[in-house]
């Protein structure tokens, strides 16, 4: 008994040392983590160039380690939820301000307003849009607005049809005959993603038609109705598209890397996506030829939104309140978004056409910036910006909206009763 | 005697325990929570208050439309499992035992070469094969002489399962085969010469001895394919595009996933979740259990 007690005695008194010991090694020499879930995946350039700024600011920084999870598209999204629901809360996220990117922060009360953190010789604080009732700031964008609505031209091929830049509906019309008898489209979508008819053509379409470059934010809020006319005719316009021949009925089966293939393949003389899409054109001879604008004048849109684009808050990286609450890992997470947003990177992704504008205080704009690039600033600059509508819209209305599209354009539904649907699942 | 029937009894929990203790953690826990988190309003995104609301989160569900339609589609899933990957799974094992192929090693490479490769993949493969102007569209077009013409079963509700039984034939199927191959290598071949002696033609002998003898292998297999089937998720997922494709395919696990984990506007959305699992749960006992008292009844898994 008593040489059993001595050797329970012993083994106590090695596991106490061995856990002061890691107790003292934790409290002088470990790095402070920084608990992050990052946006991309290993071969696109987010993720490329995330794996590359955490490892040079980790040597940099050996005491800060920043301990992240790699995710892109619905699995980032899906984590997110998990990881929430679950109470593993990242210190620090790629994440936004809306319904799409913001919600699940804003359900979990992780919001962590910025403002009081943020460098203002730093960043441009003008640039940053209000994000809270209050002006708080949750996340800080890659740049500025993101727009969604643009439509891409390869200029070179439309003049070799003996056409130039459209200005209306009317002068896109007229190049069907001749894009069809040589086997190309004229407006080509990835109308298999039901976001991209909701994000990409219908937000700026709903805002031309109404006038209302808020209209959707309005309905959302109950100020306006789905089934109100402007929508119904905004729905039915893009049904009218199909039938016109302006977009391809077959459309509804191509996704987004199919749509990115055919225009830059010269399968079409036009694309509908969002800004970030310009830096993936690969072939260089179709980017070098392509002119980004802002959707024509539509039949029957309002002067007041005329030459609008619809856009949404950037998104961007951004502390968790509970990172927020520890000062070391705020600090140490503050100083990498610092790092992750310098003028070297912000310049990169401006080059890698993932941004529109940079956010940062006194950003000289290099002069050899590719020529997309220049034209996506200018559109920025230009264009007025209106709601865009899975900023506002989520859950299963934004689902049937977005499968209700398809159904119009593949004549499976009307616009009044997709219209009639969103309608009453949003008040339900 | 007693001294050692308690020092046995140790060990045996001894052994047990670590086992049972991962197993009620890992299985049982979750059951039990599921079950209580949908008779609650519990959201763990909004702190740990919660209400008692008994079977709201399940009328909820049945007066959902899109849970109807998600049902609808899980049965047309267990139906091509069970009526077709495990008929046409076992009419290949017998080609391939009674050699009434050449190169049978290759066939039965073939078929269950899919079982290597991520369900994702296989997905993203059957999307490509079916999207605008894709193999299948062309292949289409060179049939029918329209050369816009397209495949487009996956866009239409009443047409969408049709690809998408097709696509889970091809993936599960060489799995059944693979079980009924192992299980007719053990059945004594002198019975299937007494039967050749006694005249019986090939169907004969398939019918009337090898059914008999692998009923009980149909009947295990029939429960892996409808509990399979119910909480299918990934290959319809990852061969519907977002939107209408994915909407017309949705089966109850997509429906959960798109209701717990999207529907942000449903404040109750994870205990809603949770009554949709635990539906799958139920359903998927309760098949499994007819199918159980079918074989009772049709005397399969009987030693002859």
């Amino acid at each position: 008994m008593k040489k059993a007690t001595a050797i329970l005695a012993v083994l106590l008194l090695l596991s106490a040392t061995v856990v002061f010991a890691g107790g003292q090694k934790g409290a002088a020499g470990a790095p402070v983590v920084v608990k992050t879930m990052a946006y991309g995946d290993q071969s696109n350039p987010e993720g490329v160039n995330w794996l590359r700024i955490v490892d040079a600011f980790e040597k940099a920084n050996p005491n800060i380690d920043i301990d992240f999870e790699l995710l892109y598209d619905e699995a980032y999204h899906q984590k997110v939820v998990a990881r929430l629901a679950a109470g593993d809360v990242p210190d620090m996220a790629y994440m936004g301000a809306d319904a799409r990117w913001g919600l699940p922060w804003q359900e979990a009360g992780q919001q962590f307003d910025h403002r009081p953190y943020l460098d203002p010789n730093y960043y441009d604080l003008k640039l940053i849009p209000d994000m809270g009732p209050n002006g708080e700031i949750y996340e800080i964008p890659l740049g500025t607005s993101n727009i969604t609505t643009v439509l891409y031209m390869n200029e070179k091929l439309t003049k070799s049809f003996g056409f130039s830049a459209p200005k209306t509906y009317q002068d896109i019309l007229a190049m069907v005959p001749k894009a069809k008898a040589q086997g190309l489209d004229v407006v080509s979508i990835d109308g298999a993603d039901g976001w991209a008819w909701g994000s990409c053509l219908m937000s700026g379409v709903i805002a031309r038609i109404s006038g209302d470059a808020h209209w959707v934010s309005k309905a959302v809020a109950g100020q306006r109705k789905f089934t109100d006319k402007e929508f119904v005719d905004s729905l039915a316009l893009l049904e009218g598209m199909v039938k016109d021949g302006v977009i391809n009925s077959k459309s509804v089966l191509v996704d987004y890397g199919a749509n990115l293939s055919n225009y830059s393949n010269q399968k079409a003389l036009f694309m509908v996506q969002g800004q970030w899409i310009a830096g993936s054109i690969e072939n260089p001879e179709v980017a070098n030829n392509t002119l980004m604008m802002a959707f024509p004048k539509l039949p029957g849109e309002k002067a007041a939104t005329a030459g609008s684009v619809a856009a949404a808050i950037q998104v961007g990286y951004g502390l968790t309140k509970t990172g927020g609450s520890d000062p070391a890992v705020r600090d140490a997470a503050l100083k990498y978004i610092q790092v992750f947003y310098s003028h070297e990177e912000t310049t990169q992704r401006l080059r890698d056409g993932a941004i529109v504008a940079p956010i940062l205080k006194n950003f000289k704009v290099p002069d050899d910036l590719p020529r997309l690039v220049k034209q996506k600033v200018g559109l920025a600059q230009a264009a007025m910006n209106t709601d865009v509508i899975d900023a506002f819209l989520s859950g299963a209305p934004n689902d049937v909206l977005n499968a209700g599209m398809q159904k119009i354009v593949s004549g499976q539904a009307t616009a009044k009763e997709i219209a009639a649907e969103v309608e009453s699942l949003l008040r339900k | 005697m007693i001294r050692r029937d308690t020092k046995a009894l140790i060990t045996y929990f001894g052994f047990v325990f670590p086992g049972l203790a991962i197993y009620l953690f890992i299985v049982t826990y979750p059951v039990f929570y599921s079950a209580w988190l949908s008779i609650t309003d519990f959201n763990p995104n909004r702190g740990g208050a919660w209400s008692f609301v008994g079977l709201l989160q399940f009328r909820t569900m049945f007066e959902d439309p899109y849970f109807w339609h998600a049902l609808k589609n899980n049965m047309i899933v267990v139906a091509v499992s069970v009526f077709g990957q495990i008929p046409i799974g076992f009419v290949l094992a017998y080609i391939l035992f009674r050699r009434l192929v050449r190169a049978g090693s290759f066939y039965q490479a073939m078929v269950f070469f899919p079982h290597f490769l991520s369900t994702i993949v296989i997905g993203t493969m059957w999307k490509r094969l079916f999207q605008a102007d894709g193999p299948v569209a062309r292949l289409i077009q060179i049939l029918s002489g329209d050369p816009s013409a397209q495949f487009d079963l996956m866009l239409r509700e009443n047409t969408v399962m049709y690809p998408v039984g097709f696509a889970l034939i091809w993936m599960y199927t060489g799995l059944y085969m693979i079980i009924f191959l192992a299980n007719l290598q053990k059945i004594d071949t002198n019975m299937i010469e007494a039967a050749k002696i006694d005249g019986a033609r090939e169907a004969q002998i398939f019918f009337r001895v090898i059914v008999p003898l692998l009923s009980g292998t149909i009947l295990v297999s029939t429960t892996l394919a409808i509990a399979g089937s119910l909480r299918g998720f990934d290959l319809i997922f990852s061969m519907t595009t977002q939107g209408l494709q994915r909407m017309n395919a949705e089966v109850l696990p997509i429906f959960m996933y798109r209701t717990a984990f999207q529907d942000y506007r449903n404040e109750m959305r994870f205990a809603y979740g949770a009554a949709i699992s635990n539906i799958i749960v139920v359903i998927s006992v309760a098949l499994i259990l007819l199918s159980n008292y079918i074989g009772r009844k049709l005397k399969a898994g009987e030693e002859y």
